[in-house]
């Protein structure tokens, strides 16, 4: 029997624009709600974001097995391995695929690149791009594939908003200007504030409001 | 005005499509140990030359070259058994699980892709239907070759086209380590050219029985690169 296709959320941005942090508050909360996720993190240089999440995720909240964390180094190239190349992302997919049917999602963090990152349709499902207010309120009209392209587009660090000069109604105004009035979220992914309303855009949008595969026990 | 009189068909073009580094393999993600290397010795130039010189002659010729040779000739023959003794002994001679790993994602890879296009080789959807069933693993040079045979190119320069693609890679990967700049990669590339040449003229007709790899620096390694801690590098 051929694997069930498994969602797949792609998650791009900048460095240190907190890809790996929303996805450490992403989990918890489809969690609790009964969802299985998988993780796939490309990392330009290390696998110290996968290394982390693991360590957060799995060994110490226990969220999901270890082996559900996986890194995948892509060459310095990483807006190849998610957009014009796959193919290895694309294996990973389908060895999770045959040997993981339980799974609800499959989330695919790509490495921090430039604001021209974008998913292959082939890869993911669902297209988030995150990027933060220290670049300035003008990040948004600066437009790039990412900014424009994403199904949701997540603004984080709201709360550093004010020692930086960035006018959070500007980049709002902005951002539905150049993405046609498609989605964006401001969130703190350091406290969760926001990430809730990520959460839903993902069960609605993705899942479509589908129960998880594993009944949760009570 | 005179023309000169050169004959090119479709084959040529799906010679040019399979030989290039665009082509979605990943292989791009790969160093071949070169990334483990570099961490530990200041390389120059010709040391990239020698590297790439020494996996040509003694692993990338008599056993990937000579792997691809039998894989194409078991198509030929319509032989799925052989083509998966073939599949099954180059599988066994990868001794590094990354490597291992790395090469049988990238063949899987490359099948599915070809397969997108090429509806009507039964070899083809046999030697798929054996993967799927783990009945086969789709190591990258056997699943070459039966793209290759598919696609109608010729078997020597298949195995030239597999030798020159893992030359590229190694040369991408020097480029992206900061090792050589732009312009050395191609005089290496052209530099290379006999030993490419060399390595499948002596090896792409090598029976199966026959095949070798003997590269225990270049082994020890891509071990010590499945280890590194911080790597950019698949392999």
């Amino acid at each position: 029997m051929a694997p069930v296709r498994i969602p797949r959320v792609g998650i791009g941005g900048p460095v240190g624009s907190g890809k790996t942090m929303l996805i450490e508050q992403i989990v918890p909360i489809l969690s609790t709600k009964g969802y299985k996720v998988a993780i796939i993190s490309n990392d330009v240089i290390s696998k110290e974001d996968a290394e982390r999440m693991r360590q957060n995720l799995a060994t110490e909240k226990g969220l999901l097995p270890e082996e559900l964390v996986i890194g995948v180094a892509t060459g310095g190239c990483p807006h190849t391995a998610v957009r014009e190349d796959p193919s290895i992302n694309l294996s990973v997919v389908e060895e999770l695929e045959s040997k993981y049917n339980f799974l609800d999602l499959i989330f695919i963090e790509s490495g921090g690149d430039n604001i021209t990152t974008t998913f292959s349709p082939a890869l993911a499902d669902y297209f988030i791009y995150i990027i933060d207010v220290t670049g300035g309120d003008k990040y948004p009209r600066k437009r790039g594939l990412g900014i424009e392209n994403c199904d949701l587009l997540v603004i984080n660090k709201i709360d550093i908003a004010p020692y930086v000069g960035a006018d959070l109604k500007i980049m709002e105004r902005d951002a539905k200007i150049v993405r046609s009035n498609k989605p964006t979220v401001f969130v703190n992914s350091k406290t969760g504030k926001g990430v809730d309303l990520v959460v839903s855009h993902i069960i609605k949008e993705v899942l479509f409001d589908a129960s998880p595969k594993t009944p949760v026990k009570n | 005005m005179m023309y000169m009189n050169i004959e090119i068909g479709n084959e040529d073009v799906s010679l040019l499509q399979m030989s290039d580094s665009f082509f979605p393999t990943g292989l791009y993600a790969t160093s071949s140990g070169l990334e483990e290397l570099s961490q530990v010795k200041k390389l120059k130039s010709k040391d990239i030359f020698h590297y790439i010189s020494t996996y040509l002659k003694q692993v990338v010729g008599p056993s990937d070259c000579a792997a691809l040779g039998n894989a194409y000739e078991s198509c030929m023959k319509k032989d799925l058994t052989a083509l998966l003794n073939v599949d099954e002994s180059l599988y066994s001679m990868r001794l590094i699980e990354e490597t291992r790993s790395a090469s049988v994602r990238s063949g899987n890879q490359l099948l599915k892709c070809v397969s997108t296009f090429i509806k009507d080789k039964k070899m083809l959807k046999d030697y798929q239907n054996a993967i799927s069933t783990g009945n086969a693993t789709g190591i990258y040079p056997v699943s070459f070759g039966v793209a290759c045979w598919s696609l109608g190119i010729q078997k020597n320069k298949a195995g030239l086209m597999l030798l020159y693609g893992f030359t590229v890679s190694i040369i991408g990967a020097a480029l992206r380590l900061g090792i050589i700049q732009h312009f050395d990669g191609q005089k290496i590339i052209h530099e290379l050219r006999p030993v490419i040449l060399k390595s499948v003229l002596e090896n792409i007709d090598r029976a199966i029985s026959n095949i070798w790899q003997f590269a225990p620096g270049l082994d020890i390694l891509q071990m010590k690169h499945e280890a590194m801690s911080s790597k950019m590098f698949i392999t």
